[in-house]
């Protein structure tokens, strides 16, 4: 099972992933409100699985995503949270070095397969 | 909008209150996502229900036609009776109905009338067909069918009350029946309504040596033997039962 982090600034949004994905992931993933929080989180757990909100105040997803990138170690997969599907932001995320994407309002059934999809079997 | 040039937060306002405006279009902002992310929520919710009932009606089709293919096997031996388990099943669920709707739909109850003989599996053919008087020793084994019947329902995890039926479907109101001599109420209700149901089968079915009784004949004799053989409650509901009915029910079996 992988270790989840989840980055968002809304704290509604951060916990509404983090339930949905409490049976699914290791443990009940970690929450961060900001790109610095982010970084800080990462370090600390080594997550897996990241899913990144992209305009957060302090630092913005994109360039938590390039820190990430950056850093030596294991690398997780990142999923960004987008507005639209397709869109510039889109790619300049994946310029960043997001791997996927979950376009909000995202469907519950669609992130519990993106994780499912990503566990180590 | 608040925020409009000429609307009432114009640039006349204190930088406070333009920023107090900034901060609510943020908040509502947020407000409106959280409520579309609810929306979709709800929506997977309503999906995924409507799949998992779709696969457990799938599943439940695949158990009766499990159960059914069991009973056929049974039946199979005996060339007399050619479907009298399904006959049964369908008088004692049209019974149930009108006694206690919640034992009608739990399809244990169904799966308990088809399979009440199975345990028929352990008799010998030559004891099975045999038409002289059985001997005491032969009436003994003849008498354990609803034992090893429910014996064999019980390793059937799906089959979990059904074995109730089975091993009951012998009993007698006054306590006279086999295998465990209950009488009365500690008699299982479905047990009680299948001895009904088997008995206005047997009576109106043609055997070789005798016709069918009419339905209004079987039903004047079971009367008799209310408070003996069968429930008095389960008689008087059999009663509310029109003959047009129970023919209706034979000719969909066929």
């Amino acid at each position: 099972m992988a270790a989840v982090l989840v980055v968002d600034d809304d704290p509604f949004i951060r916990q509404l992933i983090a339930s949905t994905l409490e049976d699914t992931a290791r443990d009940r993933p970690t929450e961060a409100g900001d790109g610095i929080e982010a970084l800080e989180a990462f370090e600390r757990e080594q997550p897996q699985i990241v899913f990144m909100d992209l305009s957060m105040p302090r630092m913005g997803g994109l360039e938590a995503v390039r820190r990430v990138r950056s850093s030596a170690g294991i690398q997780p997969t990142i999923v960004m949270l987008t507005a639209f599907a397709g869109d510039e932001n889109e790619r300049a995320a994946e310029e960043a070095g997001a791997d996927l994407f979950l376009t909000k309002p995202f469907s519950p059934l669609e992130l519990l397969n993106l994780v499912h999809d990503l566990q180590p079997r | 909008m608040a925020l409009s040039e000429d609307g009432p937060g114009n640039g006349g306002d204190p930088p406070q209150v333009r920023a107090l405006e900034a901060q609510l279009e943020r908040e509502r902002a947020e407000g409106r996502e959280r409520e579309r992310q609810m929306e979709r929520y709800a929506s997977d919710l309503s999906e995924t229900f409507r799949a998992e009932r779709r696969r457990s009606d799938q599943l439940r089709d695949s158990y009766v036609a499990t159960v059914r293919a069991l009973t056929n096997a049974v039946e199979a031996r005996d060339a007399y009776t050619g479907k009298h388990a399904e006959r049964v099943a369908a008088y004692g669920l049209e019974l149930a109905r009108r006694i206690s709707p919640a034992l009608a739909a739990d399809p244990q109850t169904e799966f308990g009338f088809l399979l009440h003989d199975v345990g028929k599996v352990a008799i010998p053919d030559g004891l099975l067909h045999k038409a002289a008087q059985l001997t005491p020793d032969e009436e003994a084994l003849m008498r354990r069918h609803p034992e090893i019947g429910a014996e064999i329902v019980s390793h059937v995890e799906f089959l979990g009350a059904a074995a109730i039926t089975v091993r009951h479907h012998h009993e007698r109101f006054d306590g006279g029946g086999y295998p465990d001599g209950l009488a009365g109420a500690d008699i299982p209700l479905a047990a009680r309504i299948f001895a009904v149901a088997d008995a206005l089968d047997a009576m109106t079915t043609d055997r070789p040596y005798r016709p069918g009784s009419s339905f209004s004949e079987a039903r004047r004799e079971i009367a008799a033997g209310a408070g003996r053989q069968f429930d008095p409650e389960v008689v008087a509901v059999l009663d509310t039962i029109d003959d047009d009915e129970f023919d209706r029910l034979r000719a969909k079996i066929g």
